[in-house]
């Protein structure tokens, strides 16, 4: 379908084009025929020049002779004229102001070859050629020469040129500009006939289009890839509200139970103490839930990242494992540590030193009491290289992939403490440590590495 | 106590006031920086509680304002904002501490008199002793009733935080950001390990507990036997 927009716009284009290319065309035109009056310019030199040898080898009457003129003839002005036009030229001998013979006219005359246009009555216009040779003893000639037919039917070949190209031209550009559009549109109109479909439902659809036109394939192929972090962003968001509603849930009933349990225990002291306590750990926990997530908010900003220092990792993480291992003891469980010293990076030590303890405290959580938990650091070319693992249960293949996600976790019942935010965090500071986080595959246990560049990417 | 709260919302600041004259606390209301400013150079208080979010002022400003103007008394910021970042500006303000809300009271009284308690104790003390309990903060030799208790270095640490603030309650929150530097809470029981072992050493071969647990809230010691 053509609609206005498009045919105002074929009209605008092929007319500027239709109106360049005329132009361009007439330039040309004039240029060859510029050309063609130089050439025959040129060749009238010449002849004058023949001429004026002429006569000096020969004389005068040789040269009335070659003109094959009668002496003393004088051409009256409608003669000349008619001379002119059937002779294609016309001269004019003076001695001293004293037409001797030739043409009695009021053309004009010039010293050096001239172009002059005259009207010939019925003959129309004719373009002349003049010049005057001077010769000694006070004679003059004065010569006219019409202008070549050949090169004035090429003039007028190349007018018509023109007018044909004008009048044919532009309704078959208007024509093709339009039908290119049309052709280009359709494939636009489809796609957002299709981007109209996935608005309703955008994780089913994506778009396709059947064109050669690459722009618009590049287009499609951005839009689809558009789609897809906007579907995933969409499952995010699911995941977390539903994550928070979870979470939020199960501690506030929890309080609301206690808060009914108080009105029944107005008169027992002690149980009426052990009910706030209660309510108030649950209260602890919600908090902590939306403490986590503004922390999770605010390294994920990005803002810390101009507090970047280059730091000690090995004495952070000494420090960090000094403080855990008596925690990994108690527990029951045996915490090993290798931590290759002087090891620097490349960070914000807060962010990093919770890094490490949300590690720890995830294979404090998700292992059983005998089992064997280790913390290792050792430094690679650029970077350096931090295992935390341990040989527990480890996290089922099927959940590998969200083990990252906020809200995820693998317990559906939330009946643990904690929030599935601890492994979104490790993630986000990662991610603004430009570090490379990997759940070990193929493992026992839960083996995460983390790979943390020494230097500041951003300076190199 | 002397204390000046600058708090807008009346709600917090009557929670504050009445746990405050529950410990018999003199307490000075203000809801706008420019009064608490005039109120805080004209009179001398023991602490300052500035909430961060106050209308047409940021806390911060106020903060800094004051001290430019060379008000020394100890200031503790409130805020919603629970971000390092902010943490670190309130304490480059000029502040003391600061504290999250929602806090417990007792979490923010504790602080109060850490910060009141503060000023008689020289960065240059060499000798801490509370009761039959002597510290040395140059060879780090901890005895107790003249008897030589070793300790690892946190250990260590959570003593002298306690011995430099003691008979008052010590929040698990003050020790993480004191002993540990952390502005987060990691979920396990990371203070309680320290606490538990420290009083291994300290208490275990004595005749009486110098660390006392408070319920709910943290730790105090005490140089006072229990009788």
């Amino acid at each position: 379908m053509v609609s206005r927009y498009h045919l105002k716009r074929a009209l605008l284009s092929s007319g500027a084009l239709w109106a360049s290319m005329l132009l361009l065309l007439w330039l040309l035109a004039q240029l060859l025929v510029w050309q063609d009056k130089q050439i025959q310019q040129h060749e009238f030199s010449e002849f004058l020049g023949d001429i004026e040898s002429m006569l000096e080898e020969h004389g005068f009457e040789h040269v009335l002779q070659e003109f094959e003129l009668e002496d003393e003839v004088i051409w009256p002005e409608h003669e000349a004229h008619a001379h002119l036009a059937d002779e294609g030229w016309l001269i004019a001998v003076f001695e001293q102001d004293k037409l001797l013979l030739g043409a009695d006219t009021h053309l004009m005359t010039s010293p050096t070859p001239h172009w002059q246009t005259v009207s010939l009555g019925e003959e129309g216009n004719a373009e002349l050629l003049t010049a005057t040779v001077n010769l000694p003893g006070g004679l003059r000639i004065h010569y006219w020469q019409k202008r070549d037919e050949l090169h004035t039917h090429k003039s007028e070949f190349y007018a018509q040129l023109m007018y044909w190209f004008a009048l044919l031209s532009l309704p078959l550009m208007v024509a093709a500009i339009t039908c290119f559009q049309v052709k280009h549109s359709r494939t636009l109109q489809a796609l957002s006939e299709q981007l109209a479909q996935v608005a309703h439902s955008p994780d089913s659809k994506r778009t396709e289009v059947t064109t050669s036109n690459s722009d618009i394939i590049t287009l499609s192929v951005a839009i689809n890839r558009m789609l897809d972090e906007i579907s995933r962003l969409h499952g995010n968001l699911k995941t977390m509200s539903v994550g928070i509603a979870h979470d939020l849930k199960t501690p506030l009933s929890r309080i609301s139970n206690r808060l009914q349990s108080m009105y029944q225990d107005l008169d027992d002291p002690t149980r009426l103490e052990g009910h706030i306590d209660k309510a108030s750990n649950e209260l602890a926990q919600v908090i902590n839930t939306f403490n986590n997530l503004v922390r999770l908010n605010a390294i994920e900003s990005g803002k810390h990242i101009q507090g970047f220092k280059t730091f000690d990792l090995s004495a952070l993480i000494d420090e960090l494992a000094q403080s855990y291992l008596p925690v990994f003891e108690d527990s029951g469980r045996h915490f090993e540590v290798s931590i290759v010293p002087a090891v620097h990076c490349h960070g914000d030590k807060d962010l990093l030193g919770q890094l490490i303890c949300n590690l720890l405290e995830n294979a404090l959580e998700h292992s059983q009491p005998n089992a064997h938990v280790w913390l290792r650091l050792q430094s690679h070319t650029q970077s350096a290289l931090l295992q935390i693992g341990d040989d527990g249960p480890g996290i089922p293949v099927k959940d590998q992939a969200k083990v990252f996600d906020k809200f995820y976790r693998a317990d559906i019942s939330r009946g643990r403490p904690g929030n599935g935010l601890g492994l979104s965090i490790v993630r986000a500071i990662c991610e603004v440590h430009q570090a490379q986080l990997c759940l070990l595959e193929s493992q026992p246990g839960a083996v995460f590495n983390i790979e943390i560049p020494t230097r500041s990417v951003l300076s190199n | 106590m002397h204390i000046l709260l600058v708090e807008d919302d009346p709600d917090t600041a009557e929670f504050i006031c009445a746990g405050l004259a529950q410990h018999n606390a003199q307490v000075q209301h203000c809801d706008n920086a420019e009064r608490a400013m005039l109120s805080a150079s004209a009179h001398a208080f023991d602490v300052i509680i500035f909430d961060r979010l106050l209308p047409n002022m940021d806390g911060l400003d106020a903060v800094r304002i004051l001290r430019a103007s060379k008000v020394t008394t100890p200031i503790i910021m409130l805020t919603a904002l629970s971000d390092t970042a902010d943490r670190v500006a309130g304490l480059e303000a000029g502040a003391d501490d600061y504290l999250v809300k929602p806090f417990a009271f007792a979490e923010l009284y504790a602080r109060l008199k850490a910060l009141a308690r503060r000023q008689p104790l020289r960065a240059d003390t060499l000798e801490l002793v509370i009761g039959e309990l002597r510290l040395n903060r140059t060879s780090r030799k901890v005895l107790r009733a003249g008897q030589e208790i070793e300790l690892m270095p946190k250990e260590y640490q959570i003593l002298e935080y306690m011995m430099q603030n003691p008979e008052q309650l010590i929040t698990k929150t003050m020790l993480l950001e004191q002993v540990w530097g952390f502005s987060f809470d990691p979920k396990t029981s990371l203070v309680q390990t320290h606490v538990s072992r420290l009083r291994n050493k300290l208490d275990k071969p004595f005749t009486f507990d110098m660390i006392k647990t408070i319920r709910g809230s943290g730790y105090l010691l005490t140089g006072a036997t229990d009788g």
